[in-house]
């Protein structure tokens, strides 16, 4: 008798466990791209705390109707008690909903302060045309002359890039001549539609401020013809002084073509001065493209090649001094390479792939 | 049964069964009619929705270009919603209501015919710009300037025919709500007062009543879109002081009403089967109502959460009125729940579809709340999340509503009942496939998949969830192919089952299967709003005492 409770017990816990794991495999497929910036930080909050709250709710009710459709299936004949209603459980169950959506309610009102809030003095404007079906980006400055405005167009070939600062409030401007898009980029967990306003309309502004260098994909959210899914561009987040550098050359006429990474890689960031780099040990992920970032603070020029004994797996273009460069370096097997600048091989280091 | 069967025979007066089909006005044939036409649009589109989900089954555009793909998803949308899910509810309603309320017809035969020829018109409309250069390709909701402006986005002729389809079949449930409603208010049966009447004719009541204020707008909103399409109108054109936005407005303004209009007879339908196969009265019968009552004027004041990231809508009060929206619908579920708690539940094909349904609306109903908070929809809107959602409401909800009340009516329409071993086949393949193809859009959706893509990358993470999606999605076809199975073989030779195989509650059980064509010879007594019930089991003092009570004090449960 004892040793079929305890093997029941164990059923129940073995039973209980995979439902666990379920659960949780389940759940990991339901969290949202870790958030990029202070914004997106509040809102993953804000779901976290929702989605919980809906875990709760579902099992309890699926559970409920589980336990139910088991314990009362139809054994024999006789009527179950007819019961019509009862005015005090009924109160209570209205009175569960009400709690659980006014407290869901009051987290997103917060919640909304936060990612709408603006700021007086935004360190970026950058505005925002979408257009059938690609993106152009037009950095603002002060000064009125828009001939020293950089003004970056995709194309369905090479989708623009949005470089920027992290850690200061950046903001965008939305606009569109032909028909709705919208600027979605699933790190910052939110997206905002481009609309063709008639004159005099307020324009649609987002703005944030990025937390984490990276590279980010963004896209079109909102159906906007043939080319819809092509709609896509970049977002390439930097420190605030590799970003001073890049929008200095980026104005002066004669840009950096602009850098283009694969959204979500890899990107090693390499900064070369006084004929040294500064770290002898990289590692990459095997079997993925990724980019190396290379700061070129020195006085001389630079560049970065990968060796595999005496073959040359990469060698990258020469860097002015001054100057940065992404370089797109294709996937690598796992294992140990080199790397060094070919204009002064005594900077060399060790590169690993796993 | 208390009826007698008294057919009066015809004169040797005799017609062709096709012309006698083409003329009928029996509300019952043409109920039959509604519910044959809207499969035939939903096997056409459920094969639009497999088109779909090969080309994203990986990435890259394998089989279709993007105008091809465009116009799937659109004509997909548009059939689903418009040809297949509201007509065969309201196939169903015209077949059934009559029938619980007692009546021997629908209050306009005619206009009841009317509506549902404007039907296969409209959906023919729709369909036909295939052979015209290319169907609509907009999107169902076709949203303004791309639907508007023909000459820079959307020069196809298939617009044009999806605009005047639509209209045909918006005037058809336009007239079918005015039929209803009628109906309702003037041909109930001596004793049916309105708290007797089943749930289901309740929520087709509201639903009328939501169609009759929604559709309208619609129907108005298309005209614009038309002119501003051919005649050079501007209510939507910026550059002439038009608004893209008012168009989404107007659609929303009819679309979330029409939400409701695709839910709640679904809602109804379970709301009748959960009580029979339980062996109880439905819990809560008048909180019930009322909840049905509240979700229909709540509707009318949440469509801009559609629009909450345009940018153009005061966000608080549409995110609150949404919320409350959650209220209701928690009631319904709880008295779903206490229905079948302490009951005596047997597990027939339409309890199991009825059982799905409220498993599935369930998860519907809470992304739908998660949905309603702005910063958190600002993440999820156009994304595959809002396909999930909007998927475990119209599949996983009404859906399993339509086959629940496909299996639990088929007797008495036909007086044979469907297979019960090839319905549950059919429920459990079903099932599996709904939510492998559409739970991982969840997924898909949180991780920044937007909608209405021909296309993805490879790198972004997406390929596993689209693969078990397309999976799924081809498990819901072959769970088809058992239900036609079974329907054509239990037409044919199928088990006769009497007049009240699953020992049903409400009137339409109380005469014969299928009914004549005036449907009742006698009616029972309606002393409650199970009626059925109270005859089976009207030497049970106990249970008529119970059922007595309500009827003497209707305030009160007790």
């Amino acid at each position: 008798m004892r040793g079929q409770v305890a093997a029941t017990r164990r059923r129940t816990a073995i039973r209980g466990g995979l439902l666990l794991a379920l659960a949780v495999v389940l759940g990991g497929c339901m969290l949202p791209p870790e958030p990029a910036t202070t914004q997106a930080d509040a809102t993953y909050g804000l779901y976290i705390f929702v989605f919980a709250l809906a875990v709760l709710v579902f099992v309890g009710v699926e559970g409920f109707i589980l336990y139910s459709v088991i314990r009362y299936r139809r054994r024999d004949d006789r009527l179950p008690d007819q019961l019509h209603g009862n005015n005090t459980v009924e109160i209570i169950w209205t009175a569960i909903p009400t709690v659980i959506v006014f407290v869901i309610f009051f987290f997103s009102i917060g919640t909304l302060g936060v990612v709408e809030a603006r700021s007086d003095d935004p360190a970026v404007v950058v505005e925002v045309d979408g257009f059938q079906w690609q993106w152009t980006f037009r950095y603002t400055d002060d000064d009125s002359d828009p001939n020293n405005d950089y003004t970056v167009t995709g194309s369905a070939a090479q989708p623009p890039v949005m470089v920027l600062p992290v850690g200061e409030p950046v903001v965008v401007r939305l606009r569109s001549a032909d028909v709705i898009h919208s600027f979605f980029v699933p790190n910052f967990l939110i997206k905002r539609d481009l609309i063709p306003l008639p004159e005099g309309q307020q324009l649609n502004e987002l703005e944030f401020t990025i937390d984490r260098v990276g590279i980010y994909a963004g896209q079109c959210a909102e159906f906007c013809g043939n080319q819809h899914a092509a709609m896509t561009f970049t977002i390439d987040a930097r420190e605030p002084a590799d970003y001073a550098t890049w929008i200095e050359a980026a104005r002066s006429g004669a840009p950096p073509p602009p850098p283009s990474a694969a959204p979500g890689g890899t990107v090693i960031e390499l900064t070369a001065d006084q004929l040294a780099f500064d770290t002898d040990q990289i590692e990459v992920p095997a079997g993925e493209p990724f980019v190396i970032r290379l700061v070129n603070n020195d006085t001389v020029p630079h560049d970065v090649g990968i060796y595999a004994g005496a073959d040359e797996l990469f060698n990258g273009e020469d860097i002015p001094a001054g100057g940065s460069i992404d370089y797109q370096v294709s996937a690598l097997e796992a294992g140990e390479y080199d790397f060094l600048c070919t204009i002064h091989p005594n900077m060399n280091g060790t590169l690993v792939a796993q | 049964m208390a009826t007698t069967t008294l057919t009066p025979q015809a004169e040797s007066y005799r017609r062709s069964w096709v012309l006698d089909w083409l003329t009928t006005v029996d509300h019952k044939k043409i109920g039959i009619l509604y519910i044959v036409n809207s499969f035939l649009f939903f096997f056409a589109a459920g094969i639009l929705a497999l088109v779909i989900r090969t080309e994203l089954m990986v990435p890259g555009l394998q089989f279709l270009d993007e105008p091809t793909y465009n116009q799937a998803f659109t004509m997909h949308g548009t059939i689903m919603i418009f040809l297949f899910v509201v007509p065969i509810l309201s196939g169903f309603a015209n077949y059934i209501v009559p029938l619980m309320l007692g009546a021997p017809d629908m209050a306009f035969p005619r206009i009841n015919a009317l509506s549902f020829w404007m039907l296969p018109l409209g959906g023919g409309l729709i369909f036909s710009g295939y052979l015209f250069g290319g169907a609509a390709a907009e999107g169902w909701t076709g949203y303004a300037p791309l639907t508007s402006d023909a000459e820079r986005f959307s020069a196809s002729v298939g617009t044009d025919l999806w605009i005047l389809g639509l209209v045909f079949v918006g005037t058809s449930s336009i007239l079918g709500s005015v039929n209803f409603i009628t109906t309702i208010f003037k041909m109930r049966a001596p004793g049916m007062t309105l708290f007797r009447m089943p749930i289901f004719v309740w929520t087709v009541l509201v639903t009328a009543v939501l169609i009759l204020l929604a559709t309208p707008v619609l129907t108005a909103g298309l005209i614009a879109l038309f002119i501003d399409r051919n005649y050079g109108g501007s209510f939507f054109d910026p550059a002439a002081g038009g608004n893209p936005i008012l168009w989404q407005h107007i659609f929303w303004f009819f679309g979330h009403p029409e939400v409701y209009i695709v839910i709640l007879p679904a809602m109804g339908v379970v709301s009748e089967i959960l009580p029979v196969f339980s062996r109880k009265p439905l819990f809560g019968y008048r909180a019930f109502v009322y909840a049905t009552v509240g979700i229909g004027l709540l509707s009318f004041s949440v469509w801009a959460h559609h629009m909450f990231t345009t940018g153009k809508v005061f966000l608080p009060f549409f995110a609150f009125m949404t919320t409350l929206i959650g209220i209701p619908t928690g009631v319904k579920m709880f008295n779903w729940m206490a229905t079948m708690w302490r009951g005596s539940i047997s597990f027939t094909t339409p309890m199991l579809f009825a059982i799905g349904f409220i498993t599935m609306f369930l998860i519907g109903g809470i992304s739908g709340v998660m949905l309603a908070s702005p910063a958190i929809d600002f993440h999820m809107q156009d994304t595959y999340f809002v396909v999930a959602h909007l998927h475990y409401v119209f599949f996983g909800g009404s859906v399993f509503g339509i086959f629940a009340a496909s299996y639990f009516w088929f007797p008495k329409m036909f007086g044979r009942r469907l297979n019960e071993r090839l319905g549950k086949i059919h429920f459990w393949i079903h099932f599996i496939g709904f939510n492998l193809a559409f739970f991982p859009m969840h997924s898909l959706g949180i991780l920044g998949m937007p909608r209405r893509v021909a296309d993805y990358s490879p790198d972004a993470g997406w390929t596993i969830y689209n693969l078990v999606s397309t999976v799924g999605a081809f498990m819901i076809a072959v769970s088809i192919i058992p239900f036609l199975i079974n329907v054509v073989a239990t037409l044919i030779n199928g088990e006769r089952v009497g007049d009240d195989p699953w020992e049903a509650n409400t009137l339409e059980w109380a005469t014969t299967s299928p009914p004549p064509p005036y449907n009742f010879d006698t009616l029972p007594p309606i002393r409650s709003e199970r009626p059925v019930f109270d005859l089976r089991h009207k030497h049970d003092a106990e249970h008529l005492a119970a059922d007595a009570s309500i009827v003497e004090a209707p305030g009160s449960h007790a």
